[in-house]
């Protein structure tokens, strides 16, 4: 029987275990807006992610802040190798999308057989215990771990979006997304803000892993398999859009989870793909909410009348 | 060059491939006569079951070892050739194909029940022996000629479990919970019918997918639902993530589970909500069996710890056991050492006294039979709980 309690229980937890759907999603969506690539590299910096902080709680033994920071150095470091030595390079080349394309597909595979030489095929969490302390509140239980997910997620993304809104070099992104060869124009260095965009994408992806390896354990493949979350959600928030893309990212995590109300939960994975399709089919530019458009500047100056022209 | 010329050479000819050609059968036959005795071991050494498959591997190896010091198969070493399945059918099929077809084993010892299923054909068409390791479909027992299982199928353990919860422990009403692949569903389709053989009513029965991470939905319609008691049959990555998070849901029902959660790692992860976990074995443990003991203290001088899902690690030192008594048994019937041969063998044989795993008897029914060892988890260590014979 459904009720208020077993409804609500689902929203929290599912809006919980969205939180690192979202960041992923964010991470993808940043770089695919401001780069113009679909960085399938992502999975492969995601592992990276995972095991530099797995190598620094279990083989160092360093504190949790102390991790966390060698994680988030370390996959900023490599990410920002990967566009310096390597997508420049096909930049310079001019190389196709397509190359780009299989470049990304090929490294993130490569980099998962590394670490599977490294570390192994285990599955690893990042801490031994996978529990978190729980208190109920309204009959819901709430844990820590979903505390801190629904924090972290939202401190980032506000971050993201104060940055992008207000910082200069957040501005200068959103005009090289906007119109690489114009901003560069008007003396804003492209190169400079892909590099931005990729370490503020190397970000969101560690904290993305930290919180999923808190919670579950993790393989050199499991990026691949989150992969495909990110790209659904970006698909339908609609590309070039971060913010509707995590909030597709929710909505899409939110029905998997509602799901269980009307299917059998081993079908719940199914769900994802039909909306793949559906998105792909119905909504190739993204799903936009009837009747909001972006106000122009210039629809907001008054109009001219008779008298004064 | 006349006409007698050239039929003096061809013939000369002629000579020399039926010389060479029986030289090449006889340094064959004599490699057979002398060389190793070779079989195939193909078990995830990669990929989420590793956790298990590489501890199982080791402990093969290990038979191998032992019964090669005390002089091997009349005189010739064992030898196992390890291949990786990542319990992946299609993997599993290609490496039984080159044990069958380039290393040319006569017998191949696998597991996990989706990889055992998709090799029956090819042990059948090809007529190699193939022995389920650790795998425990009930289906396996009605997997061709050639199909033999080492250990005992999910209706053993599983169902004295579920006997166990019912007569034992009083719970009248059940949850099975269980991963959507071979191992999961057949395990759970046991518990089912065994709990309900017994009287009990099973209040929930629901698959998640293998890759699921969040299982909220299915736990909370398990509260919804009340058992009394939670049968998992789930996979060492799945298992204590499921525990895990129906204890942060309130779920406060005591678990069983099968040998996949005897496992000290398991305890690690989830800590105080381990307390009452029930698994299965069905190999004996120190107590029951002193070479135990010795094996497990081995583990601890050689690899720094206890093996992962000990009872398998156990079978798997046994098995080359079995292996090395059909090849006996072929070599005194001066037999060629094929797959018929070896199938022959083990019915022949059928009783097999291993050290870890005691005695072993393979049935015509393709299936064997043991005792079941219950566990619980108390105060941090599994301990016994009791023997279903």
């Amino acid at each position: 029987m459904i009720d208020f309690t077993m409804v609500a229980q689902i929203f929290w937890t599912g809006t919980a275990t969205s939180s690192y759907y979202v960041l992923f999603t964010i991470a993808f969506a940043l770089v695919l807006k401001v780069v113009g690539l679909w960085n399938f590299a992502q999975a492969g910096f995601m592992g990276i992610a995972f095991y530099a902080m797995f190598f620094a709680f279990n083989v160092l033994h360093i504190p949790v802040w102390a991790g966390l920071a060698f994680g988030f150095a370390f996959t900023i470091f490599f990410t920002g190798l990967v566009e310096v030595l390597c997508l420049r390079t096909l930049r310079k080349r001019r190389s196709s999308s397509l190359t780009f394309f299989i470049f990304t597909l090929i490294l993130s595979e490569f980099i998962a057989y590394l670490l599977m030489l490294f570390f192994g095929t285990e599955p690893v969490t990042l801490f031994p215990s996978i529990l978190s302390p729980v208190r109920i509140v309204a009959d819901i239980a709430v844990s820590d771990w979903d505390l801190v997910a629904l924090s972290s997620t939202g401190a980032l993304s506000l971050a993201l979006w104060v940055f992008l809104r207000f910082h200069r070099e957040g501005q200068f992104l959103t005009a090289v997304a906007d119109n690489g060869p114009l901003a560069e124009l008007y003396g804003i260095s492209a190169k400079r803000a892909y590099l931005v965009a990729m370490t503020i994408a190397s970000v969101f992806v560690c904290a993305g892993m930290y919180l999923f390896g808190t919670r579950a354990g993790v393989i050199p493949t499991t990026p691949l398999e989150l992969m495909l979350f990110a790209v659904i959600a970006t698909l339908l928030g609609g590309i070039g859009r971060i913010f509707s893309a995590a909030l597709a990212a929710i909505v899409i995590g939110l029905v998997q989870s509602f799901s269980i109300l009307v299917i059998a939960s081993a079908w719940q994975n199914l769900v994802l793909y039909g909306f793949l399709f559906f998105t792909i089919l119905v909504f190739p530019r993204g799903f936009r909410l009837p009747g909001l458009r972006r106000v122009r500047g210039a629809d907001l100056a008054p109009k001219p009348t008779a008298e004064s022209a | 060059m006349d006409a007698g010329f050239i039929r003096r050479s061809l013939r000369r000819a002629g000579y020399g491939v039926i010389l060479a050609g029986t030289m090449l059968a006889a340094t064959s036959a004599l490699a057979q006569d002398s060389g190793p005795l070779r079989f195939g071991l193909a078990m995830p050494l990669s990929g989420s079951q590793a956790l298990y498959g590489n501890d199982q591997v080791k402990g093969a190896l290990w038979g191998v070892e032992d019964i090669n010091k005390k002089g091997g198969v009349a005189g010739r070493k064992l030898e196992m050739i390890v291949l990786d399945t990542q319990a992946d059918t299609q993997l599993g099929i290609n490496a039984v194909n080159r044990l069958i077809s380039v290393e040319k084993v006569p017998i191949v010892l696998t597991s996990w029940s989706n990889v055992v299923k998709a090799v029956a054909p090819i042990a059948n068409r090809e007529k190699v022996l193939v022995i389920s390791a650790t795998a425990n479909s009930p289906e396996i027992a009605h997997l061709g000629d050639y199909v033999y299982t080492a250990f005992p199928l999910a209706d053993v353990d599983i169902a004295a479990v579920a006997k166990y919860a019912y007569k034992t422990l009083g719970k009248r009403t059940a949850a099975v919970l269980y991963v959507n692949n071979e191992s999961g569903i057949e395990g759970a389709k046991v518990y089912r019918s065994a709990f309900e053989k017994e009287g009990g009513k099973i209040a929930i029965f629901e698959a998640y997918d293998l890759k699921s991470t969040d299982y909220t939905g299915m736990l909370l319609k398990l509260k919804n639902a009340n058992p009394d008691m939670v049968h998992i049959q789930g996979l060492v990555a799945d298992l204590p993530q499921v525990i895990a998070q129906m204890r942060q849901l309130g779920l406060q029902q005591r678990i069983s589970t099968y040998a996949v959660g005897y496992n000290v790692k398991i305890i690690e992860q989830l800590g105080k909500a381990a307390e009452g976990l029930i698994v299965t074995s069905l190999a004996p443990g120190a107590k029951d069996n002193p070479r135990v003991a010795e094996y497990v203290e081995r583990w601890k001088k050689e690899m720094g710890r206890v093996p992962n899902g000990l009872p398998y690690t156990q079978y798997l030192y046994d098995e080359p056991y079995i292996i090395a008594a059909v090849f006996e048994w072929a070599i005194k019937q001066k037999l060629p050492l094929t797959g018929e041969n070896m199938r022959k063998g083990l019915l022949a044989i059928k009783n097999f006294n291993l050290p870890m795993t005691g005695m072993l008897s393979v049935g015509e029914d393709h299936r064997v039979h043991k005792p079941v060892y219950l566990l619980t988890v108390q105060d941090g260590v599994f301990v016994p709980l009791a023997t279903v014979d």
